[in-house]
């Protein structure tokens, strides 16, 4: 009986309390320490993606920056949707990431910021879209945002203040990240799979407080 | 050969029609302007009891807010025509008739998969632009319209695809349905001549005596005993449409459904000359002939016309309206080749170039140019020169020292105690001094030592301190 309905033999089922194996294969972070804590491997395409950080210049956006190399490298698009300051050309540069790949959108209102990033996301032209939000914004919306990166499968990452990880939220994977000791710490409190509270510690590229602590 | 004919029965109502979902009463009206009379009256009108024939003034009477347009002949024929350009995309061999078109589509039928196919993609393309049609399908383009024709008068026809079947479908039509003089129908129906059977077997060299050459003419052409050529519809070189609506529409929403009809007609007219526009001219015109233009430009020539339906809307959402649209205008006044998109045989990365370019168009339409852009390096040391919007760079790579990942848009001055700088907390410079001393060639120098701190939190900052000015700390990044 076992036999015949054993859930890790039918395709597509995961059990709560392991990773997800069956995941489709993610972009590798560059990280491999936090690869194998992602399901499939790496940041996901197609699906939503929360960063949650307590303050800022903690390694958040670097952190996508391996990521972001290979998604420029395949000639998609990688959309900036009203980040709070501008992405300085130099660091993308030496962290590999092709500029001409980069499109920066600042718009006005939470409303155009919404519909931009829903946009981008389906267009299919953008390998990744990383966007921030000023405001609150309801599920229904996040979900939209969360379908619209499954039809352009395309890596959707929402930056967000970390007391944002009280309210639901429709995405597959949610970040928190923090900082210990000159060093980022990453934990995983939504993934397919148990959630992971003792946060693992990255080294992060271009980041110059790690180099200085080795 | 094998002829399709359209044939558009109440055409000046449809024109009105098909500009919005639900048509208020509505009828044409024609003959002198003392005593106009009702040509035509729409189903809402005709609930009310107004019917053809009608003065005016009665059907007025009986439908108060009865809208009144004046039959326009020469806005039939110039929709007629750009319904034979837009017919074009299923074959080349398009003529116009009186009141519809024949369409030659025996070289088309392998492109489309068959008859069948090609008989529903063309009904439900008519159906999308708004028409109402009935067709006709015969060896000869004459009794492909007797067919069409007798469809819009509800008599029940098949069609017929061989010369040899055509005489015994034919046969038991009125015909009433061909356009023979008044005169010619009347005779014949004086001598119990009803039919189409009854006219084909009279004697030849009688009929051609009787009712003269011209009308014997019409009835071998009919039945495929002499060829009947058809010159085709050439369209002009520019793209020009119009469309009334049949109410003043108030706000973009009720004109978007409109304008969908107007760039689906268009769609189909540029796909069947291989074209596409790179600008496009809306106009919409308001009450005393004023109007409001938007002038759309594309990076490609497009022709989808959801793709230009969604670049309108974005504009038109940013358009403040002077009054109510009355009509729609789209000029195009040049057409371009066009490489059709929709197919997938693209290559994978001119494809994604595709998408990008119109994803550009999309946020730029609604959001404004420079809210918009790309990055590059430029080849200048000070930090606030190191980037620039769009265009790629000389430099492919940076080779300095390390970089923060967020730029400040203004370098902000930092409170600085006895201890060095602080930024919520007390920084530590983890690593530096970077000095970066250029400039001096343009009157705007810089000499300043960049640090990287970090607070007491694990946030870390690129700060600079300004050589020119003691003790003066600056954020000028963030490595995020």
């Amino acid at each position: 009986m076992s036999a015949v309905l054993d859930p890790a033999r039918v395709p597509g089922v995961w059990r709560g309390g392991e990773v997800d194996a069956a995941s489709p294969p993610g972009i590798p972070s560059g990280h491999a320490r936090l690869d194998l804590e992602l399901p499939g491997g790496g940041w996901p395409r197609g699906a939503l993606t929360e960063i949650l950080h307590a303050g800022v210049g903690l390694g958040e956006v670097s952190l996508l920056f391996g990521a972001l190399a290979r998604i420029a490298s395949e000639g998609r698009t990688i959309a900036w949707i009203n980040p709070p300051h501008l992405p300085y050309a130099p660091a993308l540069a030496s962290a590999g990431v092709a500029l001409d790949a980069c499109l920066v959108v600042r718009p006005a209102t939470h409303e155009d910021a919404l519909w931009s990033a829903d946009q981008a996301l389906r267009s299919g032209a953008c390998g990744a879209a990383l966007f921030w939000l000023t405001e609150k914004t309801d599920y229904a919306w996040l979900r939209r945002l969360q379908m619209a990166a499954e039809s352009g499968k395309a890596l959707a990452v929402l930056f967000r203040p970390l007391a944002a990880l009280s309210q639901a939220s429709p995405a597959h994977l949610r970040l928190e990240i923090g900082s210990r000791g000159g060093n980022l710490t990453v934990k995983v409190p939504k993934r397919r799979g148990p959630p992971l509270h003792t946060p693992i510690t990255l080294r992060t590229p271009g980041r110059p407080a790690a180099r200085a602590a080795a | 050969m094998l002829w399709v004919a359209l044939e558009l029965p109440e055409l000046p109502l449809q024109l009105l029609e098909r500009a919005s979902e639900s048509a208020p009463p509505l009828v044409v009206t024609e003959g002198p302007s003392q005593r106009p009379i009702v040509a035509c009256a729409n189903d809402a009108a005709q609930v009310s009891g107004v019917r053809e024939g009608m003065t005016v003034a009665a059907a007025q009477a009986l439908a108060g807010s009865l809208r009144c347009v004046p039959r326009d002949e020469a806005a039939e024929h110039e929709a007629l025509e750009r319904l034979a350009g837009w017919a074009a995309q299923f074959t080349s061999t398009v003529s116009l008739e009186p009141t519809g078109l024949v369409l030659e589509i025996s070289g088309s039928l392998r492109l489309f998969g068959g008859l069948g196919k090609l008989l529903a993609a063309l009904k439900g393309g008519v159906r999308r632009l708004g028409l109402h049609a009935t067709f006709g399908i015969a060896p000869t383009p004459l009794a492909a319209r007797v067919f069409a024709r007798a469809e819009a008068r509800g008599i029940a026809v098949r069609g017929c695809t061989t010369l040899p079947d055509l005489p015994a479908r034919l046969a038991e039509l009125p015909l009433f349905l061909l356009e023979w003089p008044g005169r010619t129908q009347e005779t014949l129906a004086d001598l119990g001549i009803l039919r189409a059977r009854d006219a084909l077997a009279l004697p030849r060299p009688g009929f051609a005596q009787r009712f003269g050459p011209e009308a014997l003419a019409l009835l071998d052409r009919l039945a495929g005993r002499v060829p009947d050529p058809r010159v085709p519809y050439q369209p002009p070189a520019r793209y020009k449409a119009r469309l009334e609506l049949p109410a003043e529409a108030d706000g973009v929403e009720a004109i978007l459904f409109p304008l969908r009809r107007l760039l689906t007609e268009m769609e189909g007219t540029l796909r069947g000359r291989g074209a596409g526009v790179q600008g496009l001219d809306l106009l919409l015109e308001h009450p005393g002939k004023r109007s409001t233009r938007l002038a759309l430009a594309f990076a490609a020539p497009e022709r989808e016309a959801d793709f230009i339906l969604s670049i309108a809307r974005e504009r038109l959402g940013r358009t403040a309206l002077p009054a109510p649209t009355v009509a729609l205008r789209l000029v195009a006044e040049r057409l371009q080749s066009c490489t059709p998109r929709e197919t997938s045989w693209l290559s994978g990365r001119e494809e994604k170039a595709v998408s990008r370019a119109r994803l550009i168009e999309r946020l730029s339409a609604r959001l404004g140019n420079p809210r918009v852009f790309g990055i590059a390096l430029a080849n200048d040391h000070r930090p606030e020169r190191g980037w620039r919007p769009s265009n790629p760079s000389p430099r492919s790579a940076w080779d300095g020292g390390a970089r923060p990942a967020w730029l400040l848009n203004r370098p902000q001055r930092l409170v600085a105690g006895a201890t060095g700088p602080s930024l919520q907390g007390r920084l530590d410079l983890v690593a530096g001094p970077e000095r970066i001393e250029t400039g001096w060639w343009d009157g705007e120098p810089v000499s300043r030592d960049y640090f990287v701190a970090a607070n007491p939190t694990g946030e870390t900052y690129w700060i600079y301190r300004e050589r020119r000015e003691p003790g003066a700390w600056y954020l000028h990044g963030v490595f995020a």
